[in-house]
């Protein structure tokens, strides 16, 4: 039987984000908590095929205790099962740390129930590093493919997988064995409404919280602040880009216009690129 | 697909006060009830003025002060503002029973009062249902009601007893034929109000409030309205102030209003001006209050189910209140839910109970009472121009030294109301308007 696994991350809704001019900090308060939409949309692809193939989906995440409204949200999408890594030694953990953690969580769950495929969303929208789900593919030496916008296929006979993946120039589709993790573009499946039962079943569901006491063990020097390496040196807001030249071209006429576009761009020295991107 | 039946002993629609009323008296009863919500969360798109009174609260949860309630300040001044067109005259009382621990009223922000209201029902073993919205009801051929459809994927839901708290929308009203026509107008006030943000401290000494544990609530007469039947409001929470009006839906369309231009022509009044002045907007919205009092209720129970609420026009609108009435009319629906469930009998004779409990308390009483009322300030326009004008002139002058005989300078007061309406007449006002509230 099919067994997707969904790696999901709870995030400040960055819509509503605000820096404080200050202290160049992130303002948290009063901002509203989702599930990050690269996971939503990752998690909405694996339940898509556990429906086909008849499987199940188990969900992880790691995080404070409040994360467990986005792991029932998740229940509530179709998930079966959800798992909070929860301990406040795991707190402060950069991308490494996380990455370590939630790969020794994947192998305990894999031993106990063989994992098939991996989800993750590509990036999460409060950190943007796109480092996790890599970074877990590595520790586990499972074949990844990123920026996944469609699973084509999975043959769970050969135990292979075909995947559509976008590239700036265009859509490579790739055939890789199983088991095998894909990170997802929000194109991979849309977000349903979910049914009754399922929102009911969420309402009344608990995950299971795992701390540092178990079940998994964990190497104290590879978790939370001790295991991150990452120094956040400073953070600011960029400053808005200077309003662009703004050229009539009814008064200067499309050549000439065209013409200076030309000579800026190669006084500027970005002239080759510009040509080249535009074959 | 898994296509597993959902089955509860009642469902309440709406987890605004009433619904979540309901649902906490039946759960405490030991139902298994399901409490669905269209919203997001419990009020999340609820408004009102607002005050909340305790005499309902306390009768479902008598320890709610333990309990942590979101109330921003309790009501210890309230009263009457006439809004002159340049002054304003306050009638407010304070004190003696407004000093009662805990107080008659309190201002709150339905967003944090529905979610802990919520809360309540949820403790007593309800099941909150978010994000879903009953669009139909299971019915038996026969007609009887035997749970609700929502538009939710295998959505629907089995329970011998549906209570509907829908709010003043209520088209599930109308679905069942509890009352046969759409929302009228002229039964609808559309309430708009902003949430202002100011320091606390800055509030305190604009309302001469002593601390944050002192709160005002004024209803706003006269220069409000365009001279036209309606009433404005002022609240204030711990950091910010709550203002509106809320004026007769009908009119404001016969008229082509706008309400965001009466509201801010209301804020920019010199006498309001100033005490929201640097005040930074929160929010800014309307909701529409059903007016229609006795006249405009549907028919409040049919076989399987029963309607509370705004949804069955259950406001009084001269005192602002609904919400208890929405509570306690949730409760008693409540407990006819579970005498049902006792006797195994859902059919309509054991609903009029309903009516029965309601007939007994202060809800239809006052409903009957004031049915006069919302036709009232329509026909008597003068409220709205002429007294409180009168009101400001006059007082102005009695406490101005002019250096004239004051004889005449009472003439001169008592001129300035018979060049506006005769004193007769203003007599005449005054016995009318005590029969719409006293309902003679
Ligand atoms: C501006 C304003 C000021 C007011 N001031 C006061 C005041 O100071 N004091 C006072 O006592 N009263 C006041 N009122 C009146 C009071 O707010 C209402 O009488 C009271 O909220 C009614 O409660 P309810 O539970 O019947 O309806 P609501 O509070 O409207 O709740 C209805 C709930 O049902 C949900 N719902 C609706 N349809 C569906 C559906 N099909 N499926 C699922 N869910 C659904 C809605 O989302 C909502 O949560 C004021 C009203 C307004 C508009």
């Amino acid at each position: 039987m099919f067994h997707a696994l969904v790696a999901i991350k709870q995030v400040p809704d960055t819509t509503n984000i605000r820096i404080d001019p200050d202290t160049g900090n992130l303002v948290r308060e009063g901002v509203p908590a989702i599930m990050n939409p690269y996971d939503a949309h990752a998690l909405a692809a694996a339940v898509e095929w556990k429906r086909k193939l008849n499987g199940r989906v188990t969900v992880i995440s790691m995080g404070p205790p409040s994360f467990t409204t986005t792991l029932r949200e998740a229940i509530e999408l179709g998930a079966d099962r959800a798992i909070l890594l929860s301990d406040r030694k795991f707190a402060g953990a950069d991308t490494l740390a996380t990455s370590y953690v939630l790969a020794e969580v994947i192998r305990a769950v894999h031993s106990d129930d063989p994992v098939d495929l991996i989800f993750f969303g590509k990036q999460a929208i409060d950190g943007d590093t796109a480092q996790v789900g890599p970074g877990v593919a590595v520790r586990l030496d499972f074949p990844i493919v990123t920026y996944a916008v469609n699973v084509r296929a999975i043959d769970l006979n050969e135990a292979t997988i075909v995947v559509e993946r976008k590239t700036e120039r265009w859509t490579e589709v790739v055939e890789t064995p199983l088991p095998a993790l894909v990170t997802c573009e929000k194109e991979i499946a849309a977000i349903p409404f979910a049914p009754l039962p399922d929102l009911i079943k969420s309402l009344r569901y608990d995950p299971e919280i795992w701390t540092l006491a178990g079940p998994v063990e964990f190497a104290a020097d590879e978790i939370g602040v001790r295991g991150s390496p990452t120094i956040v040196y400073q953070m600011g807001t960029p400053p808005l880009p200077e309003a662009g030249e703004k050229i009539n071209t009814r008064e200067a006429g499309v050549s000439a216009t065209l013409d200076l576009v030309f000579k800026k761009a190669e006084d500027a020295g970005v002239l080759d690129a510009m040509l080249g991107g535009a074959q | 697909m898994n296509s597993e039946r959902i089955e509860f002993d009642a469902v309440v629609v709406g987890a605004g006060l009433a619904g979540a009323a309901a649902a906490m008296v039946m759960a405490r009863g030991g139902l298994n009830v399901a409490l669905v919500e269209r919203g997001q969360k419990p009020g999340g798109k609820n408004y009102f003025g607002g005050a909340i009174y305790t005499h309902a609260i306390a009768e479902l949860v008598p320890d709610f002060m333990d309990r942590r309630p979101p109330f921003e300040r309790p009501v210890t001044e309230a009263g009457f503002w006439f809004l002159a067109r340049d002054g304003l005259t306050r009638m407010t009382v304070q004190g003696g029973e407004l000093n009662a621990d805990p107080a008659d009223a309190y201002i709150t922000l339905r967003a944090n009062f529905d979610a802990w209201w919520a809360q309540q029902a949820q403790e007593a073993g309800a099941l909150l249902i978010p994000k879903t919205t009953v669009v139909d009801f299971l019915r038996k051929q026969t007609g009887e009601v035997v749970g609700v459809v929502t538009d939710r994927p295998q959505g629907e839901i089995h329970a011998p007893v549906v209570i509907i708290c829908e709010g003043v929308n209520n088209l599930l009203a109308q679905k069942l034929g509890l009352i046969d026509h759409d929302l009228e107008p002229a039964t609808l006030a559309l309430a708009f109000k902003q949430v202002i943000s100011l320091p606390m401290e800055t509030i305190n000494a604009r309302f001469g409030l002593q601390d944050e544990h002192h709160g005002l609530a004024a209803s706003v007469l006269g220069d409000v309205s365009l001279g036209l039947p309606g009433m404005g409001f002022v609240y204030t929470n711990k950091g910010s102030i709550s203002i509106g009006l809320g004026m007769m839906l009908d009119q404001l369309a016969e008229y082509r209003l706008r309400p965001y231009d009466i509201l801010q022509r209301y804020l920019d009044h010199p006498a309001i001006a100033p005490l929201v002045q640097g005040g930074q907007l929160l929010e800014y919205g309307g909701h529409l209050i059903p007016e229609g009092g006795y006249h405009a209720m549907p028919k409040l129970y049919t076989d399987g189910a029963m309607i509370a609420g705004d949804a069955a026009a259950m406001v009084n609108a001269l005192h602002w209140e609904g919400t208890n009435m929405a509570i306690i009319a949730g409760k008693l629906a409540a407990e006819t839910a579970l005498e049902a469930h006792s006797r195994g009998d859902f059919t309509a004779r054991v609903m009029s109970r309903y009516e029965d409990r309601l007939g007994e308390g202060f809800i239809l009483k006052d409903l009957k009472q004031y049915r006069g009322f919302s036709r009232f300030l329509e026909t008597h326009p003068q409220f709205m121009d002429v007294y409180p004008n009168f009101l400001n002139d006059s007082l102005g002058q009695f406490f101005s030294a002019y250096g004239k005989p004051k004889k005449e300078l009472f003439n001169g007061m008592l001129g300035a109301l018979t060049n506006r309406r005769s004193l007769i007449r203003a007599a005449g006002d005054i016995v009318s308007m005590a029969r719409s509230v006293m309902g003679w």
